[in-house]
């Protein structure tokens, strides 16, 4: 049961930190917490399940590609402007709480299901220490450090990416010396939202998906984001893995009911040890 | 004469009801060391605010190389050629000094960029030596010349330094104001400093003074005497 627990509460924490980096990325970077973003994520991952049944990889790119400029053209055309115009964090939560409505609308109106799974094809499953584990799980978990590790590595060595960095570390600096700070924001809600899409298509293909996942994989990413410290990405990534495991085990050993109630006071307490989170926040705007 | 490459008319700059600049008009030529000088709360750093464009002005007109500039966001006035290093937060934390050298070229090529790094790094050598240091660990002198460093790096042609001698020990605020004199000689910028220290007489071609958001006067530095001109305007 322990290790059963342990691999369960691994590839939790893998699928739980894609929408946590998306969350990281955005807020880390334009300093705007999207409460949408989950739902977002979710609206891709509809999105993905109805055209699964014409082309796997083509559903797959089709759920990235709508979510990559639904992000890009939130921030440009919404969330930029107020925030040039001294848009304050109630504001920001107000308009992305009133955002992820709309999305969750948007999914009730276009696919009226009220839960799908997204069946990704079988690749077989293997055993560890006599517990069996599904090869798709392992797939999601690498996938999830693959793309951490990518995005470390553009934000380090290319143009781009030090952009990025420097637009989080020193806004007003970062436009004095020239960096398009408005088209960095842009791409990173951009990725943001495609990284929750892709966290939400595995969601939907290890359990159910539907519009209450959206706000869950929103809220829970946030709150693992903080927890790990904001922009931080190896930070939101053991964030991720810690809260996958507390969410596996107190499933295991106590009922399931528990599990929120245990999960939320370990945040609380975390937070009051260290409010920079575990590995502290890498951003300061 | 140089020709002017800054001319300011009219400017008034408000924060909110308050006028912090008053109708301020004066020229910058090509190629020279300005000192903005003035008591704290004179306009100094509002001004250079304004040039940049990290402030609006609420009148007035900033006319760079012949071009109305006023209407233009930083970005663009950064891409015309002039660029503001700020008093604080002037440096980008939590990245290494060569990041941030590198990422102050975004506007320039590569090559342009390690040509740069190079010159910065000549002038202080702290910024090779540490180059992969994280910027927020180095002292504050040492992040001063980062600062400068980022300056040299963008390679504008109009690099407005809000007091680049605040917090220095004597010995290196003249070290300091030598090599931007040297920067000035060898790459043909134009500088324009807003300082306090009375040591700006050294090196500024001429000196304007500030007092209550107006100009109180535009004189050449060699016109000025040191022990007089700290008494009567920076009140030391």
């Amino acid at each position: 049961m322990l290790l059963t627990g342990f691999i369960n509460g691994i590839i939790m924490g893998g699928v739980l930190s894609l929408p946590v980096l998306g969350v990281a990325v955005v807020y880390g970077i334009t300093g705007i917490p999207n409460f949408a973003i989950g739902l977002i994520g979710v609206f891709g991952g509809f999105v993905t399940w109805y055209f699964l049944s014409y082309n796997m990889v083509l559903s797959l790119f089709v759920g990235v590609a709508v979510c990559f400029p639904i992000g890009y053209l939130l921030q440009n055309i919404l969330l930029t402007p107020i925030s040039n115009k001294g848009g304050d964090a109630t504001l920001f939560f107000v308009i992305t709480i009133s955002l992820g409505f709309v999305f969750e609308g948007l999914v009730k109106v276009i696919f009226p299901r009220p839960s799908i799974s997204i069946a990704l094809p079988y690749m077989g499953s293997f055993s560890v220490g006599g517990v069996s584990v599904e090869i798709i799980k392992l797939f999601a978990l690498i996938f999830a450090l693959s793309t951490l590790t990518v995005i470390r590595l553009l934000e380090i060595h290319t143009r781009p990416g030090q952009s990025w960095q420097a637009t989080s570390r020193n806004l007003k600096l970062a436009k004095l010396v020239g960096v398009n700070t408005n088209r960095v924001f842009a791409v990173a809600h951009g990725i943001g939202c495609s990284l929750a899409c892709i966290g939400a298509i595995f969601w939907g293909s290890l359990y159910n998906l539907n519009v209450l996942s959206g706000w869950e994989l929103g809220f829970l990413g946030f709150i693992i984001a903080v927890v790990g410290g904001i922009g931080n990405i190896w930070g939101g990534m053991l964030s991720a893995m810690l809260m996958g495991m507390i969410l596996s085990y107190s499933g295991y050993f106590l009922d399931g009911n528990w599990q929120s109630v245990i999960l939320y006071v370990i945040v609380i307490l975390v937070l009051i040890v260290s409010p920079k989170g575990i590995l502290g926040s890498e951003r300061s705007l | 004469m140089s020709e002017t490459i800054l001319k300011i008319a009219g400017l008034i700059t408000q924060y909110g009801q308050l006028t912090a600049l008053k109708n301020i008009s004066f020229e910058v030529f090509e190629n020279e060391i300005i000192g903005i000088v003035g008591p704290n709360g004179s306009g100094k750093t509002t001004l250079l605010e304004t040039i940049a464009g990290t402030l609006k002005n609420r009148k007035g007109e900033i006319t760079f190389l012949s071009r109305r500039i006023d209407d233009l966001t930083v970005r663009e006035r950064r891409k015309r050629g002039l660029m503001l290093v700020p008093q604080e937060n002037n440096i980008f934390p939590m990245m290494p000094v060569r990041k941030n050298l590198e990422v102050s070229g975004v506007l320039n090529s590569h090559e342009e960029v390690d040509r740069l790094i190079d010159y910065a790094s000549a002038l202080f050598p702290v910024l090779k030596d540490q180059q992969t240091q994280g910027a927020h660990t180095l002292s504050g002198g040492e992040q001063k010349m980062l600062a400068i460093g980022i300056g040299i790096v963008s390679d504008a042609r109009l690099l407005l330094i809000d007091e680049p001698s605040i917090g220095l020990a004597p010995k290196l605020v003249t070290k300091l104001f030598n090599t931007l004199k040297q920067i000035k000689e060898e790459t043909g910028k134009t500088l324009f400093l807003a300082e306090q220290n009375v040591k700006i007489l050294r090196i500024a071609d001429r000196v304007i003074g500030l007092e209550g958001g107006e100009v109180k006067f535009v004189e050449k530095s060699s016109s000025l005497d040191e022990k007089s001109f700290q008494e009567l305007y920076m009140g030391q």
